[in-house]
């Protein structure tokens, strides 16, 4: 940072100077933005910031259904091996390249969270509107899981490190190992076991069974196997570790496409391909 | 004046748009069980005996639906075997919840594990009201790598207020649940505000300040210094550890909330088939053909009776669509009350020789199951299938009316001129 500093006979500040050095050490004045030019940058910063929204929003979400769909759709596929395990690594692809974009072009550590409020944003609307309102389903039965405190401490690294290689190390590891701890605060009362039909079943399994799918047979959700069981009560945790060490490697590859989608690439013309296109060349 | 007019023009040509799209819109009657291919409703799981204890109920009021299923020994190729089978209900959302399901006896929560083709299953579900309206229900078989196959549907009329729908449920840990379906949501909603809060601040933190193009410049300038200040590092900083002292501290609290929890409860359980009853008929099919124009399936198969009384035979039933011989003295009570009248054949079975079959006599038969049924139930694409073929089930009748039945199938030939 270069500091110019002007002084008056006496050895203190001129104020009037000092202003003027304060305005140019604004991002404004670097720029070199006059009132009228802040206020055109302002309504396009508005703009961009709701096309955004708009778009990651659809974006994420359909991202999200496709990849982990039920896992995040109902509460009673929420189980404790593969949700920790698969919902962090899908979740973690958008904000990584959305950190990409906003990190190297205008500094600013805040696109793992954007893309985590998109998504909240999305399944505030679509899980009441979808399940609710339309099919009449509890709202309890389709609870999404959250993926911001995980986004938030992956802005924060990104802010520490300023690096897009640190932050897949540490930032993705932290957004998949704090995705379990972070949701299980929702979804405990799910797990308290309770008695059907002299069989026990968590209060999900219940509302999964009171309220019936006609396309969702229980005997999809068997998908657990048998090597995690060896850790007892703590194969979530060992979810999320293993989570955490794939999330690694998805920021990283995801941060280059975010890189490679931002940019812009021209094909060289060439002679025949003008020709293709009907344009003679000129003399 | 003009623009008023022109406006009104618009409004009265928009009203009349959307009145004529209105009226072609018309309510869902089934659930694409007619979708499915023949060969998947003709010879895997052949429901049979189902009754619906009610047809009209209040919000709340319970409902049972009973029957039994075969599962066909002729088994497509094409469809897994029912290795994995789930017993469940279609009908058009949860406008019923499922208050208890057995398969022979047992609860059928959970899934079962090797189901035998040629054998017999019991089911019972039973159902409760919750939202007022008219419904399509069925009884439903899933079966892993199949999918699901439905049984007889029937109409069940709900009346009634849903505010007034109540699940309460008992935990095992003595949770007194009022009403299932909000269990957990307040407490679900808090977090998710709690979590909204958070990341608002993060991104109104940056958001406040010029963003895109200014920045874009001052970084091109190479002032990131102005860009990310050691007061950002801090504020973030201090966010990143609130946020990881919440999510673990979160954790911690609900742990000791909820110190006794199970995961998620999956798994198959077996059951053994209903009993062989004693089955003195042996068929078999010499010929089978299809009347494409006049709509009618005709089979010719020799008959035996090995047991010890005469038998008639009654009933023809195969993707829920029963044919019954008017003939027999038991036809009369041959469909339950409950059982949906849209499925019985009006024409019947009729046969060639009607005679009851004696024991020990083999007899050729010529069984003729003619209805539009087959066209609307759309049970004839004989000709898409890669083996075509045709199953069901025949019933017969003793003098004292006890039932026996078994199953009847083998190649089809489609037929396209009368025969």
């Amino acid at each position: 940072m270069m500091h110019t500093e002007i002084l008056d006979p006496s050895g203190h500040r001129a104020p009037i100077e000092s202003a003027k050095n304060q305005a140019a050490d604004t991002v404004l004045g670097i720029a070199g933005f006059g009132p009228r030019a802040a206020r055109a940058s302002r309504m396009f910063d508005i703009l961009v910031v709701v096309a955004v929204v708009l778009l990651f929003t659809g974006a994420i979400h359909l991202h999200t259904m496709l990849l982990a769909g039920d896992w995040d759709m109902f509460t009673d596929w929420k189980d404790r091996q593969y949700w920790p395990l698969v919902m962090p690594v899908v979740l973690v692809m958008f904000p990584a390249a959305l950190q990409a974009v906003f990190w190297n072009y205008f500094r600013l550590p805040i696109g793992a969270t954007v893309g985590a409020t998109c998504l909240m944003l999305a399944v505030a609307i679509t899980r009441p509107m979808q399940f609710v309102v339309w099919t009449d389903y509890p709202l309890n039965m389709v609870l999404p899981s959250q993926m911001i405190a995980g986004a938030i401490v992956m802005d924060v690294f990104l802010l520490i490190f300023r690096n897009g290689l640190f932050t897949a190390i540490f930032g993705g590891f932290a957004f998949a190992f704090l995705y379990y701890p972070s949701n299980y605060t929702i979804l405990a009362p799910f797990y308290v076991p309770t008695s059907q039909q002299g069989m026990m079943a968590s209060m999900a399994d219940l509302i999964g069974y009171v309220y019936p799918r006609s396309a969702t047979p229980e005997y999809i959700r068997i998908i657990e196997r048998g090597t995690l069981r060896t850790f007892g009560d703590s194969a979530s945790w060992v979810s999320a570790l293993f989570s955490g060490f794939i999330c690694i490697f998805m920021h990283f590859i995801w941060w280059k496409l975010g890189m490679v989608m931002s940019s812009a690439k021209f094909l060289p013309n060439n002679t025949k391909v003008m020709a293709m296109m009907g344009i003679k060349k000129t003399a | 004046m003009t623009i008023i007019h022109a406006l009104r023009r618009i409004g009265l040509r928009l009203a009349a748009v959307v009145g004529l799209g209105l009226l072609s819109v018309s309510s869902a009657m089934a659930h694409g069980e007619r979708a499915q291919e023949p060969y998947l409703r003709t010879r895997t799981v052949q429901f049979y005996d189902v009754q619906y204890d009610k047809s009209h109920i209040a919000v709340n009021e319970q409902f049972t639906v009973t029957g039994k299923f075969r599962l066909m020994q002729d088994w497509p190729d094409a469809v897994s075997h029912p290795d994995i089978v789930f017993l469940s209900t279609y009908s058009p959302g949860p406008m019923v919840t499922r208050v208890e399901s057995y398969l022979n006896g047992m609860p059928a929560r959970q899934s079962f594990s090797k189901l035998e083709l040629g054998r017999d299953y019991d089911f019972k579900v039973v159902l409760k009201g919750r939202v007022p309206g008219r419904y399509h229900i069925h009884p439903m078989l899933s079966i892993k790598g199949s999918g699901p196959l439905a049984g007889p549907g029937q109409w069940i009329e709900i009346s009634g207020s849903k505010a007034d729908f109540l699940q309460p449920v008992t935990t095992m840990t003595g949770i007194q649940v009022d009403n299932l379906e909000t269990y957990g949501t307040s407490r679900a909603l808090g977090w998710y505000a709690v979590w909204i809060v958070l990341a608002a601040f993060w991104l109104l933190f940056w958001l406040a300040r010029p963003l895109l193009i200014p920045r874009w410049i001052a970084l091109q300038k190479g002032r990131e210094d102005v860009l990310v200040t050691g007061r950002d590092l801090a504020v973030g900083i201090a966010l990143g550890v609130l946020v990881v002292a919440i999510s673990f501290g979160g954790y911690a609290y609900a742990k000791k909330q909820y110190p006794y929890v199970v995961p998620l409860q999956a798994g198959t359980n077996k059951v053994d088939p209903l009993p062989k009853g004693h089955s003195d008929i042996e068929i078999k099919v010499t010929k089978s053909t299809y009347d494409v124009p006049g709509r009618s399936m005709r089979i010719v198969a020799q008959i035996t009776n090995s047991g010890t009384e005469p038998l008639s035979i009654l009933e023809f039933t195969t993707a829920n669509v029963r044919f019954i011989n008017q003939q027999s003295p038991s036809a009369a009570g041959a469909v339950h009350a409950s059982f949906p009248k849209d499925l019985v054949a009006r024409g019947g079975l009729v046969l060639s020789d009607a005679r009851p079959i004696q024991p020990g006599e083999t007899r050729e038969i010529k069984i003729d199951a003619t209805d539009a049924m087959w066209e609307r139930e759309r049970l004839v694409s004989f000709l898409t299938d890669v083996d075509s073929k045709f199953g069901g089930l025949l019933f017969f009748v003793n003098p004292t009316g006890e039932r026996q039945h078994a199953e009847i199938g083998g190649p089809i030939l489609p037929v396209f001129t009368e025969l």
